[in-house]
């Protein structure tokens, strides 16, 4: 496999062909339409968000990414660094190309902190070591230091039951920066916060994908987040691609647009948001 | 109307038609002329009953109870063992939760696993006992394997429902950071079904213990080949003190497992 890598020359990052190539891609599911065929390009350190109503595509076209879904088409419609996620099996190579951060239901209630973060490492980690490290937790200070970076040093024997939704989804978020891949997806990762709370993570998130020189994407629906933080955003509806623009032209009157001729699902979070912006 | 009739037997109906025929039938054939219980039986209980009180608590006896007791836990304890040692791997096999891909492969085999336990503990433990003493005669080795063999079948149908049913989120999650299903075995399902799995194995310790109780009969010492004894020699004051001791044993199986269950609650 003639994998495409990134060529640093001087101070410039050159890639002769996008990190990230989707040749329409596309998934039904049962009656349902879950993506119509999509074509995309996404380059080394972009930070791309996703918009669109409920059903819009967002999460197939995430999960597609993620190989935890096979395109109709072939896993080949999507590559990463020239390979194709859903045809990789599990160890380094699928953890070293691609990692997601969800909602906030993602972590593991009955082990502390410290195991949910060093399970980034499963797959790199021997069976050996995996087994080892849930009696001695092995690389104790990368995920010591991976929990301070997100501000919870002091929570690496807490279970997340005792953490607030904020904080586990900042150990969800250490968890991925002990992976550390290519490309970090996030669904939603913001859908369950506060507004304040919703600022911190994507700063955090945001910052930390940038410092590792990784490549960001995440479905969110808060126009001042993506105009903040994202170089690139894309919206979907209905499963197809409505607008594809830098993130700084992102205007609530195109988002309201996007979510009005959709379902009207979103329309609440959308009006706060709208409130909060004006 | 014979259409009508057609489809109204359905296979369940005429299961239900079946069994309500079977029980008048037997009804009709009961002789209801004569008494349907033993007439003597009320009083024969009541002495019975009344010769329980007062226990045997001399101390000769209760070195014996001590001593049966400690054989019986022994029995219910290695037996248990053995099952957990069978059932777990069993049990994660027919779960199906190392499939890395769902496959016609992958369900073959899972169903095979699940028809292999259902098998071993279709049979009663005395049962197995009684093909164990044939085998290897009367040993403990016969009683340890006829309990292990059951319920390491029973174990591992649970275990492997207790691990289906662990939320799916942490799991998918897990998956995404390249993890193979054996470490998300290790860090996911295990961790989150681990308070069930225990609190199951516990309460088929309490099992165990009343059924390496009624081994006796295969040889080994215990509770239940003192109670046979004393019962032979018709000393029913002992018997009450023997099942009092049978009590206490599941009594304190249950306490200790309160105690692990609440160690482990987060």
């Amino acid at each position: 496999m003639n994998a495409v890598r990134p060529v640093r020359t001087g101070e410039q990052v050159v890639t002769p062909e996008p990190l990230i190539t989707i040749k329409s891609a596309a998934k039904v599911y049962g009656q349902n339409r879950g993506l119509s065929p999509l074509s995309l390009g996404i380059n080394a350190g972009e930070r791309v968000a996703l918009v669109g109503p409920s059903g819009s595509g967002k999460t197939t076209l995430l999960r597609l990414l993620a190989g935890s879904l096979v395109a109709d088409g072939g896993a080949g419609a999507v590559r990463i660094d020239g390979r194709a996620p859903a045809s990789l099996r599990p160890g380094p190579e699928l953890a070293g190309l691609v990692g997601i951060v969800s909602q906030r239901f993602d972590l593991v209630p009955h082990l502390p902190a410290l195991h949910n973060v060093l399970a980034g490492r499963l797959g790199y980690w021997s069976l050996a070591r995996s087994v080892a490290s849930l009696v001695w937790p092995l690389e104790r200070r990368a995920a010591r230091d991976a929990l301070a970076q997100v501000g919870l040093a002091d929570k690496i024997n807490e279970r997340p039951a005792h953490l607030s939704g904020g904080e586990q989804q900042r150990v969800a978020i250490a968890r991925m920066m002990m992976q550390s891949p290519l490309v970090v997806l996030a669904d939603e990762p913001v859908a369950s916060l506060d507004p304040a709370r919703a600022e911190e993570v994507m700063e955090l998130l945001v910052g930390l994908t940038a410092a590792q020189n990784r490549t960001l994407i995440a479905s969110l629906h808060t126009a001042s987040l993506i105009r903040r933080h994202f170089t690139r955003v894309i919206g979907l509806r209905e499963s197809r691609l409505q607008f594809d623009l830098p993130g700084e032209q992102l205007t609530d009157g195109i988002l309201g647009e996007l979510y009005d001729l959709g379902a009207g699902e979103d329309m609440e979070p959308l009006a706060g948001l709208a409130a909060r912006d004006g | 109307m014979r259409q009508r009739l057609e489809t109204w037997l359905t296979g369940p109906r005429l299961l239900t038609l079946g069994i309500v025929g079977a029980l008048a039938w037997s009804l009709s054939r009961v002789e209801w002329q004569q008494p349907i219980a033993h007439t003597g039986g009320g009083a024969a209980a009541l002495q019975v009953l009344l010769a329980l009180f007062p226990p045997e608590l001399s101390g000769e006896f209760l070195r014996i109870c001590v001593v049966a007791s400690w054989h019986t836990m022994a029995y219910a304890v290695a037996g248990m063992s053995l099952a957990v040692l069978l059932g777990l791997p069993l049990g994660v096999l027919a779960s199906g939760v190392l499939a890395e891909r769902q496959s016609a492969g992958r369900r073959v085999a899972a169903a095979s696993v699940r028809l292999l336990l259902a098998a071993m503990r279709s049979v009663h433990e005395l049962v197995w006992a009684l093909l164990f003493v044939a085998a290897v005669g009367l040993s403990p080795m016969a009683a340890i394997l006829a309990m292990a063999i059951p319920y390491a079948g029973i174990l591992g149908r649970i275990y492997a429902e207790l691990l289906q049913d662990v939320p799916s989120e942490p799991i998918a999650a897990l998956k995404t950071t390249g993890a193979s299903p054996l470490r998300v075995l290790l860090y996911g399902y295990l961790p989150m079904a681990l308070p069930d799995l225990l609190s199951y194995t516990f309460y088929r310790l309490e099992c165990g213990i009343r059924a390496a109780a009624i081994m006796s009969f295969v040889g080994i010492d215990g509770i239940g080949f003192q109670i046979e004894l004393s019962l032979a020699d018709l000393l029913f004051r002992q018997v009450w003190t023997l099942l009092i001791f049978l009590v206490a044993l599941v009594v304190a199986v249950d306490w200790w497992s309160t105690r692990v269950r609440r160690s482990l609650a987060y």
